[in-house]
């Protein structure tokens, strides 16, 4: 059952795929892809809601043999448990709105059914990397999904900025995606298997605990780290997040669904699937990775005037947070802020989607009116780089303002996620799940006293802090206030059916209560661990409580579940973070509030003029609105390098490789080819043309034998015949 | 008159006509010189007839008038190319027709 | 061996052969060779007879003497013209091949006087019957039939062969 439930799940995308491949062999597209992609959509996602009921405690491997290579046999099959199933119904639900958003979205493109042919590949290779059993099923499917997020990211290739995007996108994520190999490998050859959990208990997991336990950890370090690289690639953590921003070329769905909800959640997933093998200090490592990549990404948010490459850094910044969770060992609040913020960003995208579809039109017919004003615009800030000016006109906040009137249902369902990213309290699943990385990171601090983490708690706090202020002020700048460019607000509109409904379901989706619809209690448990006892791992045991209270269920109800199982350690632990949660919810229900209000102040009622305080802290501005230089360093230091590097390797090659095999190449003509061919020349040909002349002259002196004429041969024969007798004679 | 008397006229016809075959330069002379050796060959059966075998058996003499008529069709061909060599060359002596020459 | 009038006879006509052979291949006047070799033929017929082959020595001069030297002289007069009458000998070639005929002639008379069972053999002068009636026997008879045959129509080859390459070409 489980099984055929799974294959179906996969195969349903993989079906639209492969018709559409299959029709585009033979040079005609099926009419309809849109409609056949999203079914396929919706049928896995009816079977994924359908999966909950057959989650086991024990995770439940079904493999087959894949490779068999003499003693070494690779498998490949399908993990279930709670994790794999969430995963699952956050993928296929989010994907299948986004088929219905695009409907709507990409109506009129040229290359219409292959959008969707793409959106369904990916669908297929994001289900097959989060149900697979191996390491190798998961790189499989990693690299699937880059190569769909390269192809959906060009899809307007035309664009000399999407084609290199989609370029970037790719090169920037293999970097990480070597380490992720290398870490791969070395797991495989010391455990001789990449199933992470198989019947026979020799899955990496049982094998790291055993190792664990026994202490020799720093080869299992150095593979978790390089394994969580793959991770930095993919979930655009620093230093490898800045193609994420210029991801943003490709169409607003595939933002929406790749780069804010599943593609770039599939490091997080990764991190979290992988918990079990991390050591203390591969988790520290990824907590301070996790939590700078929070903080930076949204100071540079603050700055961005593209709503678009504001969503994307609040998107690297969240990812960050999820990864600072699993660092900090609350992988549970980690996989579960995944999940709330698959909705929500996924939400904002898709809100971002309808108001650039609505200004979509203004854009073809008056691209130099806009040029004008965004040059008017730079003139007015004085501080507006030029990079202003590569902002598409459409998506320039500063373009907008006043939508709350025109696009009423936009700018609510965008309200709604924008007030839970910003952890506005108690009604919105955002709240919850930061408030409960606050606490989870709060509590290891606590409950260890270390400074680490102590550090990490102030850096999220701030992020937390920040996240607010500027998603108030996309807002405030896109649906408040008057409009700055009457003429695109004119034109103007709210969007069709099939974008407006996606908003109001992931809407609903912001809200605990209706995720209680899907998420059934009684079958939702933890992944089970098997080295839970391993001493430094103590504190994950209760924090899964967390997940339950975070999934709606009270604090006195997840206890319940988790019996009395508490140790003394446990119990220790369980108060330090009992403590710790009310501190973090306390703290960022104020951290939260402040930024909203600063937001109000500086956006909506002016009071301050963010320009003064940009040139107040004209440095700070610097460093953010250049991206912390991200991209030059990258272009100045490590392109250079590499350019430097070739060309020192070109210099090399010329003079010295070419050197060398120019030098042997003048030896071997100047001494073994005169040699040779003198030997040739001489010898070789000597001999043949003798024997040519010999043979020449002799048949020039035997051809007079042949004189034609009949009595010569006569003479021949009969005197021929008087020897031959003759000589018998004689004998 | 022994069966050598035959033998040795025979023998001196024969070396006559290859005698003429090896030296006269002119085709009819050599056809002459064929001839003689024929004559030769059909003496010489007509001769082991008589003696050798039998008196009774005269199957030599037979394969003697078979020579004759053999003779008679060759030197019929022999003179039919003999016309196509002289129509085709202007000249019937065998050393200046050297087509074959090496 | 006494010295008969058939003796006589048979020597005469031996030497009449021999030497008008000799002449045949060393007259330089074509046609006188060809009036050699008529000559020639008789001689050999002449010889038959001593052999008491009566037939033979018919068909020798009736075929020889009346067809192929006719044929010969026909030859003679439709190939050369009167500067080509005279035969051209070469003198080396001549004494080459005088010298290889000699050893031949050495050759084919020391072969014979020393075959020993050719030794002997004489004739004893008794009249055989004539041949005539025997040779139609044999020749239509079983044993020489196939063969008669073949020759008739050999000599029908020969002679569509002779008149197709002696005839003018035709070109179309």
């Amino acid at each position: 059952m489980v099984v055929s439930l799974i294959s179906i799940i996969l195969l349903a995308p993989l079906a639209a795929f492969v018709i559409f491949a299959l029709l585009g062999l033979a040079k005609r597209s099926f009419p309809r892809q849109d409609l056949l992609s999203t079914l396929a959509m919706l049928v896995a996602l009816g079977c994924s809601l359908y999966l909950i009921k057959e989650i086991v405690p024990k995770p439940d491997p079904h493999t087959v043999e894949w490779i068999s290579l003499g003693n070494i046999t690779l498998s490949m099959g399908f993990y279930l448990d709670s994790v794999t199933v969430i995963m699952l119904i956050v993928v296929t639900l989010v994907s299948s709105l986004v088929h219905i958003f695009s409907i709507g979205y990409m109506h009129g493109d040229p290359r219409y059914p292959r959008f969707f042919a793409y959106l369904s590949l990916f669908s297929f290779s994001m289900l097959f990397l989060v149900v697979s059993d191996n390491l190798l099923g998961i790189y499989i499917g990693w690299e699937l999904v880059g190569l769909c997020s390269y192809l959906l990211i060009g899809f307007w290739f035309e664009k000399d900025s999407a084609a290199n995007a989609c370029k970037k996108a790719f090169l920037t994520t293999r970097v990480g995606d070597v380490g992720m190999f290398i870490g791969m490998m070395m797991l495989f050859t010391k455990f001789n298997t990449l199933s992470l959990y198989d019947g026979a208990q020799e899955g990496i997991f049982t094998q790291a605990a055993a190792q664990l336990t026994t202490g020799d950890m720093v080869w299992l370090s150095i593979a978790g780290i390089l394994i969580f690289c793959g991770a930095i690639g993919k979930s655009a953590q620093m230093p490898l997040h800045t193609w994420l921003p210029d991801a943003m070329e490709g169409p607003t769905p595939v933002s929406a669904l790749i780069h804010a909800a599943t593609m770039v959640a599939a490091g997080v997933y990764l991190t979290a699937r992988m918990f079990p093998i991390l050591t203390a200090t591969s988790s520290l490592v990824i907590a301070y990775v996790g939590g700078i990549t929070a903080i930076v990404a949204a100071t540079i948010a603050i700055v961005r005037f593209d709503i678009k490459r504001v969503l994307a850094y609040s998107t690297i910044s969240q990812l960050g947070y999820m990864m600072l969770a699993i660092g900090a060992g609350s992988y549970v609040a980690g996989l579960f802020h995944l999940t709330t913020h698959a909705f929500f960003k996924a939400l904002l995208f898709l809100g971002s989607g309808s108001v650039i579809h609505a200004f979509h039109a203004m854009h073809a017919h008056h691209d130099e009116d806009h040029t004008d004003e965004a040059a008017h615009e730079h003139d007015n800030h004085g501080l507006v780089h030029e990079h202003g000016s590569e902002i598409p006109p459409d998506q320039d906040m500063r373009n907008m303002g006043g939508l709350r009137k025109k696009m009423p249902i936009t700018f609510i369902t965008m309200l709604i996620a924008t007030l839970s990213i910003s952890g506005v309290p108690f009604i919105f699943s955002g709240f919850w799940s930061k408030d409960k990385i606050l606490g989870g990171v709060l509590g290891r601090a606590m409950e260890w006293n270390s400074g680490h983490h102590y550090i990490l708690f102030v850096i999220a706090l701030c992020a937390a802090g920040i996240t607010a202020f500027y998603m108030f002020r996309l807002i405030f700048m896109t649906f408040f206030g008057e409009p700055r460019n009457q003429e695109m607000h004119n034109m103007a509109h709210e969007s069709p059916w099939t974008m407006t409904v996606p908003l109001i379901v992931l809407a609903a989706l912001s809200f605990p209560a209706v995720n209680h619809l899907w998420f059934n209690k009684n079958n939702f448990k933890p992944p089970d661990q098997p080295h839970i006892q391993a001493p430094q791992h103590a504190y994950v045991s209760p924090d899964t409580k967390i997940a339950f209270s975070l999934f709606g269920l009270s604090e006195a109800e997840a206890a319940e579940e988790e019996g009395g199982k508490d140790t003394e350690q446990a119990d220790k632990a369980h108060h330090a973070h009992e403590v710790a949660h009310n501190i973090a919810m306390v703290l960022s229900i104020i951290v939260a509030g402040l930024g909203i209000l600063l937001s109000w102040l500086f956006y909506h009622r002016r009071r301050f003029s963010a320009e003064s305080v940009a040139t107040t802290f004209r440095p700070a501005y610097n460093l953010f609105w250049n991206k912390y230089y991200f991209d030059e360093f990258y272009d100045g230091v490590l392109v250079a390098l590499t350019v430097w590097k070739s060309r020192l390797f070109a210099k090399f090659d010329l003079s010295i490789i070419d050197g060398i095999v120019n030098g042997v190449a003048t030896i071997t003509r100047k001494i073994f080819a005169a040699f040779i061919g003198f030997f040739d020349n001489r010898i070789v040909d000597g001999i043949v043309n003798r024997v040519a002349e010999v043979t020449w002259a002799a048949g020039g002196r035997i051809r007079r034998i042949q004189t034609g004429a009949i009595q010569t041969y006569l003479f021949v024969v009969l005197g021929g015949i008087v020897l031959i007798i003759l000589i018998f004679r004689a004998l | 008159m022994s069966l050598q008397h035959y033998l040795v006229i025979s023998s001196i016809l024969f070396t006559l006509g290859i005698f003429a075959v090896l030296t006269r330069r002119n085709a009819i002379s050599i056809l002459m010189g064929i001839e003689l050796i024929l004559n030769s060959c059909n003496l010489n059966f007509a001769a082991f007839s008589r003696f050798v075998t039998p008196p009774e058996n005269i199957d030599g003499q037979i394969i003697a008038i078979f020579g004759i008529v053999l003779a008679a069709a060759e030197a019929a061909v022999f003179l039919a190319i003999i016309l196509a060599i002289y129509r085709e060359f202007g000249s019937i002596r065998p050393d200046e027709v050297d087509t074959l020459k090496g | 061996m006494e010295f008969t009038l058939k003796t006589f006879i048979f020597y005469g006509f031996a030497l009449i052969t021999i030497a008008s052979a000799f002449a045949v291949v060393t007259v330089r006047n074509i046609v006188h060779a060809a009036f050699a070799l008529m000559v020639t033929l008789f001689g050999v017929a002449g010889l038959y007879v001593f052999l008491q082959a009566d037939f033979l020595a018919a068909t020798q001069v009736i075929v020889y003497v009346g067809g192929i030297l006719v044929l010969i002289l026909f030859g003679v007069m439709m190939t050369s013209g009167r500067l080509e009458m005279r035969i051209h000998i070469e003198r080396g070639q001549l004494l080459l091949g005088g010298g290889i005929s000699l050893a031949l002639l050495m050759l084919l008379l020391t072969v014979i006087a020393n075959t020993p069972g050719w030794k002997n053999l004489t004739d004893d002068g008794t009249p055989l019957p004539p041949t005539t009636e025997s040779i139609g026997n044999l020749i239509l008879g079983e044993k020489f039939l196939l063969p008669f045959e073949v020759v008739s129509v050999l000599l029908l080859v020969a002679l569509i062969g002779a008149a197709l390459i002696s005839r003018k070409e035709v070109r179309d």
